[in-house]
């Protein structure tokens, strides 16, 4: 096999030299047709159209409210002015002045507060959000789900005594009592038990170590010591807030 | 000399009124303006105690201070320092379509993550029943109850994700530095073409009926924070934010 001539530098810069000019010569040919040159602005139209379309942002800047830096010189003004008074302080007063409490159920956090200063913060457990279902012809199905809202302190106890439910038994496997003594448990809600409705509660735990896990049943958590501390700050009535 | 006072007298007499006429309009519009800001405030001061009043949880944006913040019947659950807010507004072909100036005095409510949060729930079938008087097997000891995951477990979370409300206004949440540096750059440009097509689409109303976007930044943990724990249907109340 005989390779053929490799061409020199001179004749392949003049090749290129003719492709670049029959390029030229074509794009020039182009521009001149009428339909290429409408179809170009209707790109270039199209290209604009789309960069003016989407959304439009403003940066915000901090700073105060221009109605809080100018003092009101009307009647109106003044009257709205003593309105807005009316109303801010009216939800200054929302915030709880006493003790209250939140639980954070994602994030299996607890924090005791005082008007607005946080005073405990410590890990508990919530629902675990599982799906209990009644086995060999049973119809019932539970969700351990923690409820979310605003709850009271309704009752507090001391070494409180768990009245198992039903649910206790046939996660267990084991029947149903029909004595209600049989149903009562003691020392595995731990030391305190603070009672915010429809069952649920706030108490001890046997289960230290899964603390800030959601693990329970629908109760809240709590570990020793700061059990201690929210049953000893929080009276009757004490607010709850659950998210 | 007299007649030159007398014509400067004349100019004088002559630009007093006006002069006093603009003073008058000025502070006139600045008092004006001033009640404007007042009407709108305790407008939404309204607002807040209506949500305050109800049950539902909301979200409180105050543009001023530059925080969000989780409330329950005006109580504040969790707090989050923006590190940048900007509020958009919808545009085609360079106009855009602003929404009415009092939108953020109205009631924004039933807001929804998108995406959506896929929890993922276990399903435990209860045992069989046992006999009261059984004993167990030799050796067989329960087994332990399966332990579900932690938010941090079962909810990755997306950046940006937004918290859409049914009025048409949406909450759009980014994490600040939203995973630049760990993304690579074809990643990027592909999220980057996917927010423009959405963007677009929004904008033209494609099937979207999003009259107002407010974007915030937050520090990532925040961002991530925000998205575990957003209770459903939310409301949203904007204070301090001044018109475009």
């Amino acid at each position: 096999v005989s390779a053929g001539p490799t061409p020199g530098p001179a004749v392949v810069a003049d090749a290129e030299a003719a492709l670049g000019r029959r390029v030229l010569d074509r794009l020039r040919a182009a521009a001149r047709d009428r339909r290429v040159r409408l179809a170009a602005a209707g790109l270039i139209l199209f290209l604009l159209a789309l960069l003016g379309t989407g959304w439009d942002f403003a940066t915000v800047a901090p700073g105060a409210d221009a109605a809080a830096t100018v003092k009101p010189a009307t009647r109106e003004a003044l009257r709205l002015a003593a309105e807005s008074e009316r109303l801010q302080a009216a939800l200054r007063r929302r915030v709880p002045r006493g003790p209250w409490i939140v639980i954070d159920q994602t994030h299996n956090r607890l924090r005791l507060m005082h008007g607005d200063d946080t005073v405990l913060e410590a890990p508990c457990s919530a629902g675990s959000g599982m799906i209990l279902k009644e086995a060999s012809g049973g119809r019932r199905v539970w969700v351990f789900d923690t409820p979310r809202g605003r709850f009271e302190v309704l009752s507090k106890a001391e070494n409180p005594v768990w009245k198992k439910p039903d649910w206790a038994f046939v996660e267990e496997g084991e029947p149903i009592p029909k004595d209600p003594g049989e149903r009562m448990e003691y020392g595995s809600l731990g030391e305190y038990a603070l009672y915010f409705g429809n069952g649920y509660m706030i108490h001890g735990t046997l289960y230290e170590r899964l603390l800030g896990r959601p693990v329970s049943h629908g109760c809240i958590r709590l570990g020793k010591e700061p059990l201690r501390e929210v049953y000893r700050a929080a009276p009757l009535g004490t607010p709850v807030y659950i998210y | 000399m007299r007649r030159l006072l007398l014509v400067a007298l004349a100019i004088a007499t002559a630009a007093s009124p006006a002069a006093g006429g603009q003073g008058t309009a000025a502070a006139s519009s600045g008092s004006g303006a001033t009640t404007a800001a007042l009407a709108r405030e305790v407008a939404q001061l309204r607002l807040e105690r209506d949500l305050a009043s109800g049950k539902g949880f909301y979200l409180r944006l105050d543009a001023g201070r530059q925080r969000l913040a989780l409330m329950l019947q005006g109580v504040t659950l969790d707090d989050y320092a923006t590190a940048k807010l900007e509020w958009g507004v919808p545009e085609v072909v360079f106009v855009d379509r602003r929404p009415p100036a009092d939108w953020d005095a109205s009631p924004i409510s039933r807001g929804r993550l998108e995406p959506e949060r896929d929890r993922d729930r276990l399903e435990v079938v209860a045992p069989p029943l046992v006999a009261a008087d059984a004993k167990p097997a030799e050796g067989a000891s329960p087994s332990p109850p399966p332990i579900p995951k932690s938010a941090e477990e079962s909810y990755s979370v997306p950046s940006p994700y937004r918290v859409v409300f049914a009025e048409g206004v949406s909450l759009e949440v980014r994490a600040k530095g939203h995973g630049g540096r760990n993304r690579s750059l074809f990643r990027r440009l592909l999220d980057a073409a996917s927010l423009r097509a959405a963007d677009l689409a929004s904008a033209l109303r494609l099937g979207a009926t999003e009259r107002v976007r407010l974007r915030v930044t937050l520090e990532a943990d925040d961002a991530a924070a925000l998205y575990r724990s957003l209770p459903p249907d939310v409301g949203l109340i904007v204070v301090g934010l001044k018109p475009r």
